[in-house]
């Protein structure tokens, strides 16, 4: 499901009165500002900050006390007992709410079903809420109920659209403003805020739903919600349901320095329990207001209610809000930029370190890895420079020969998988950077703009929309500028179209762009001057850059990048990107952090460098690959007698042997380091690996050996592999792949370990494997078998419910790529499941997969 | 608003899982493991303790009746909630019964973000953890059946044992009415996916019958009953579950 073109439609800056959506028929040309439709005054003044608005409370607990049953949908009531719902709605406004909030918490397609349609329920709804009197009118927009990709199975876009039709029948219905509410999910709310600004003009409220330890279920910070969804275009933000008010006080209070819109606050009345068969919540009026004026104390402007709370709740906080006026915010204007999990921020004076790795630009091996599809190796930089430092990592995904923006997309999805920091999206085309900063749970860096006209006609439009984070190069249709000067002349021109898309300043990143010092000898003072410019003539804006151009042409070139980098810290820099996994590089930004007291009392450094000096340089601090995670291994020397009698033997290949068959990678490097001196790569692969991995197979036939032996063994001969791929790239000789084989779990099933499995012992047999992931379409495997002209495929599926998106696969594989053979394997299946989808092949395990493999590609 | 909640919110501390339920669900049939191998599988299992935050929603509802829809489908009624049991399975389970006890029970999104993590880096520390995963969901179902189960004594009731969709013929579309009768979307954070799986997948919803009379399958003795850890009947009450 795609979204409509107007859908897509870009603009809407942060201030929150002279609000403004872009024309979305002049999407990527020139835009004109359009004002949010505000009912009156008041509410004008509320999304300012300068007055208070007092919400609702629960529905539910009042539905509840009408004897609504467990499990049923409320929302029908709106349409069989309206009058009862406006009772509930009218008792509220009696006791001073301004704003009552419409039973439609769930009313979305799948909730609902064929009970009533989502337009019904919103119109009957907005009817009922009407009736009472109040002055505004809230659509209540819940969750889907449904987890989003990448953890789940909902596409992010399936998501805005339960939500756009949701917007559109509150919209039509004559709802005054929405109030997205009890969102767990940072995309979720995402998804619901960006259909609510897209097909709609109205404001958005938008509150998530935090446990005791201060993060939602998924793990979202109130800073990262508050920065991520007031950035993207809420009107107002906040913390409801879940805690009582006490408990809600200190999560709101962490949200106010980083939302650039009012904050609200609807909390539970305690924790409910049962007595006599009636639900009571432990917290009365007189408490609950005592925490809610702590909450207005602090700056929080609008607050209400939810679960356990009654008009008497709302009646006392009604008496609190009477001649007070808001109290004034100090709202932080750091550089800030968020993942789902964190929020990274930069204060003036401070430097970040943006990691530059996953780029395959003159990289051999991230080439491979993006046209193969096999990203592990991606993963592993990933975590190299999250261990080693970064703040912020660079995704660049631009390979002629692969589709940009799908790959993207999925790097970006797995990436949020093995690091929690920020991305930031490096493309040069406007369509590839709007899809992947859309569904991006945070908010990311662009990766960039220029001072070409057309250039920032596409891109700033995106950024502005989607509340990012952008990097403007310093070049315009003539080229890069020679002087500062000239870099400040192309910096302003941009800043002004920023400035005018309604983007603030600290989001704002300029690159001076670094040239060769061995081409032009006067180009590094020029770049220096040019970010010290940037800084004193446009006020607010950060600066950035990627310092390793600078050196191009010379040797040793770490010396200059390091000795470079110092030197445009000192001329203001903010942002470097560099390989924080260059021991040199990290040095220099950890001992500037200490020369300008960021590294307060030099606690890092002196922790980190106390035994450091030129005699004994850090052993690699930075690039433990995962070695975090793996337990401390034996050397080889001390592994004799631990198993196999093979270990004893002082023969490398024979050692090598017997730690595959032990599941030992610790010494393989080493071991099979020691067999090539010896011998050839045919000899360490065909006469020492794979008779080791043919052992571990009998074994674990034979119940020798359990799975996790299997692997183990699997994981070592891996380590062996990688030698020998190292020891071939060194030489710039190959071992020829013995074929392709594509796999995936399919759609609707996310159980991976199967497949990983299989994928392990494929890849140590010399296959490559082209991994699709879990939950795949049936269109998006066959199109990727076709593309690399597969002559395997493996299909994995653990529930009874996902046979038959087995099914759809293998017959579109025949019809499309009828020269594909297909194994089938899982939990569910067995041979005669195998048979009735259509499967050539039933792999009971993963070492049948590879006799299989072995008979269809050969061995 | 989100409809409010009468089932019982309840946290549990699972500080410990058995090893060797850990390795059942591994496969384990009594291979000489290398010391590695067991420190790689302890690291699992204690990361997993650290990570996992039990948490389950509980309810009780009375039976209202039994009948058999017109395709001859067994179904059992209950009282303040749309949940219905339907099937042979449950006509069994719940045969005699007057009350139903309803569970749903999670570790938690960081479990999954871990399996996540581990199913991009670290396939075989993604087998472990998952199967220390697997057992420590259960354990925390052990948790919440116990609390039950103490629900029912002190009404002097006794219980069968849980029963979860998707066994026998427990039709797995029992899921979301039965997730939103205890509002656990909302307060767990369980959600479904379109083919009824639920995520964290380490997650488990089940219904026991609560009834007048000890039953056969009624937990008999403490010494072994899986609820042990988290029963405290005795001590409160000073009888146990099955006097």
């Amino acid at each position: 499901m795609t979204s409509e073109p107007q859908a897509t439609a870009a603009g809407a800056p942060r201030a929150t009165k002279s609000v403004g959506t872009i024309d979305a028929r002049k999407y990527f040309g020139t835009y004109d500002e359009r004002r949010l439709r505000i009912k009156d005054d008041h509410l004008a003044r509320v999304l300012a900050g300068e007055d208070f608005l007092l919400f609702d409370g629960a529905m539910g607990t009042q539905l509840q006390a009408r004897g609504l049953a467990a499990g049923e949908l409320p929302e029908l009531l709106n349409l069989t007992n309206p009058d009862e719902i406006t009772q509930i709605h009218r008792a509220y406004v009696e006791a001073g709410s301004e704003v009552v909030t419409t039973n439609t918490f769930g009313a979305s397609a799948p909730k609902l079903g064929d009970a009533a349609t989502v337009e019904e329920v919103f119109s009957a709804a907005v009817a009922c809420a009407k009736a009472s009197g109040a002055r505004y009118v809230a659509a209540d927009i819940g969750p889907t109920g449904s987890l989003l990709e990448p953890m789940g199975t909902l596409p992010f876009e399936d998501a805005y659209e339960l939500f756009a039709q949701q917007v559109r029948a509150a919209d039509t219905a004559g709802a005054d403003l929405f109030i997205i509410e009890t969102v767990a999910d940072l995309a979720e709310a995402k998804a619901a805020v960006l259909a609510a600004k897209e097909c709609s003009d109205l404001p958005i409220f938008c509150t998530m739903t935090f446990g005791e330890d201060g993060r939602t279920f998924l793990g979202t910070t109130p800073e990262v919600a508050a920065k991520t969804l007031s950035s993207l275009g809420a009107n107002v933000v906040g913390i409801n349901c879940s805690l009582g008010p006490k408990d809600v006080a200190p999560l709101v209070e962490r949200m106010l320095p980083w939302s650039s819109v009012p904050v609200m606050a609807q909390a539970n009345a305690g924790l409910p329990r049962v007595e006599d068969g009636v639900t009571l919540y432990d917290i009365a009026p007189k408490e609950y207001c005592e925490a809610v004026a702590t909450m207005l104390d602090a700056g929080v402007t609008v607050v209400g209610g939810c679960c356990g709370t009654t008009p008497d709740y709302i009646a006392g906080e009604k008496d609190l809000i009477a001649g007070r006026t808001p109290t004034p915010r100090h709202v932080n204007h750091d550089f800030a930029v968020t993942s789902s999990q964190r929020l990274v921020s930069i204060p003036m004076g401070h430097v970040g370190v943006i990691g530059e790795r996953i780029n395959p630009t003159g990289k051999r091996r991230m080439k491979e890895a993006l046209r193969s599809g096999n990203y592990d190796y991606v993963m592993q930089e990933a975590i190299g420079q999250t261990d080693a430092g970064a703040q912020v990592l660079d995704v660049n995904a631009g390979l002629p020969e692969i589709d940009e923006s799908a790959t993207l997309r999925r790097l970006m999805a797995d990436l949020q998988g093995v690091t929690d920091l920020p991305l930031q999206v490096d493309s040069a085309v406007p369509e590839t950077i709007e899809a992947a900063v859309r569904s991006y749970p945070g908010k990311p860096i662009i990766n960039s703009t220029n001072g070409k006209q057309e250039t920032m006609d596409a891109v700033i439009p995106i950024a502005a929309h989607y509340g990012c984070a952008l990097v403007a190069l310093t070049i315009d249709e003539k080229g890069i500028p020679q002087t500062a000067e000239g870099r400040l002349q192309v910096a302003r021109r941009i800043v002004a179209a920023t400035d005018a898309a309604g983007i603030p300043r600290e989001d704002v990143v300029v690159d001076c762009l670094c040239m060769a010092a061995s081409t032009d000898q006067r180009a590094p003072r020029q770049i220096l001057d040019g970010i010290t410019l940037v800084k004193r003539k446009l006020p607010g804006v950060r600066t950035v850059l990627g310092v390793s151009n600078i050196s191009f042409g010379l040797p040793f070139r770490p010396l200059v990048n390091a000795t470079f980098l110092a030197a445009a810290f000192a001329a203001g820099l903010d942002l470097c990107i560099i390989n924080p996994m260059q021991q040199r590089i990290m040095d220099v930004v950890n001992s500037w952090r200490v020369l300008t007291g960021e590294d307060q009392s030099a606690q890092y450094y002196v922790a980190n460098y106390a035994t450091r000096s030129d005699k004994a340089p850090a052993a690699a601090s930075a690039g433990g690959f995962g070695a975090k995670d793996a337990p401390a291994e034996c050397p080889p020397h001390a592994t004799a007698g631990a198993g196999t009698q093979d270990a004893a033997s002082s023969d490398p290949a024979a050692q090598a042997k017997a730690m595959v068959l032990s599941g030992r990678k610790g010494p393989m490097p080493e071991l099979i380091t020691q067999v090539l001196a010896q011998h050839d790569v045919m000899y360490a692969i065909n006469q020492v690996l794979i008779p080791a991995l043919d052992e571990v197979g009998v074994r674990f036939e034979k119940g020798t050996f359990f799975l996790p032996q299997l692997m183990a063994s699997a994981e070592a001969a891996k380590a062996g592999f990688n030698t020998i791929r190292e020891a071939n790239a060194a030489s710039g000789t190959e071992v020829a792949s013995k074929g392709q084989v594509a796999i995936c779990t399919v759609k609707g099933d996310i159980h991976d370990i199967g497949k990983n499995i299989v994928k392990m012992l494929l890849e140590n047999y010399g296959y490559d494997v082209l991994d699709l992931g879990r939950d795949v379409d049936p269109q998006v495997f066959a199109d990727a078998v076709v593309e690399h002209h597969v002559k395997l495929a493996g299909l994995s599926a653990l529930m009874t419910a996902t046979v038959p998106a087995m099914q759809d696969t293998i017959e579109l594989l025949r019809k499309q790529a009828p020269w594909c053979k297909v194994m089938v394997g899982g939990a569910v299946l067995n041979p005669e499941y195998a048979k009735m989808v259509g499967a050539d092949y039933y792999a009971k395990d993963a070492a049948e997969s590879a006799k299989i493999a072995a008979e269809v590609l050969g061995k | 608003m989100p409809a409010v909640p009468t089932p019982i919110l309840k946290s549990y501390e699972v500080t410990s899982v058995d090893r060797k339920e850990v390795l059942r669900y591994l496969g384990y049939r009594g291979q000489e493991v290398t010391p590695e191998l067991d420190a790689r599988l302890d690291d699992a299992i204690a990361r997993c303790l650290s990570i996992g935050k039990p948490r389950s929603s509980l309810a009780t509802f009375d039976i209202a009746g039994r009948e058999e829809l017109p395709d001859g489908t067994p179904q059992v009624d209950l009282k303040g909630t749309a949940l219905v049991l339907q099937g042979k399975s449950m006509r069994r389970h719940m045969d005699g019964a007057v009350r139903v006890g309803v569970l749903a029970v999670t570790i938690g999104m960081g479990v999954e973000r871990e399996l996540k993590r581990l199913s991009l880096t670290d396939h075989l520390g993604q087998v472990l953890f998952d199967a220390a995963a697997t057992t420590m969901v259960e354990r925390a179902a052990d948790a919440a059946e116990a609390t039950l189960v103490g629900m029912a004594a002190q009404d002097g009731l006794y219980t069968n044992f849980r029963f979860s969709p998707g066994y026998g013929d427990m039709p797995m579309t029992t899921q979301p009415v039965l997730l939103d009768a205890l509002d656990a979307r909302r307060r767990l954070g369980i959600t479904l996916s379109p083919t009824l799986l639920m995520t964290p997948t380490k997650s488990v919803t089940a219904v026991l019958g609560m009834f007048t009379t000890p039953q056969k399958s009624t937990h008999a003795s403490c010494a072994d009953c899986f609820c042990r850890a988290f029963c405290n009947l005795r001590a409160t009450t000073g009888r146990t579950c099955h006097d």
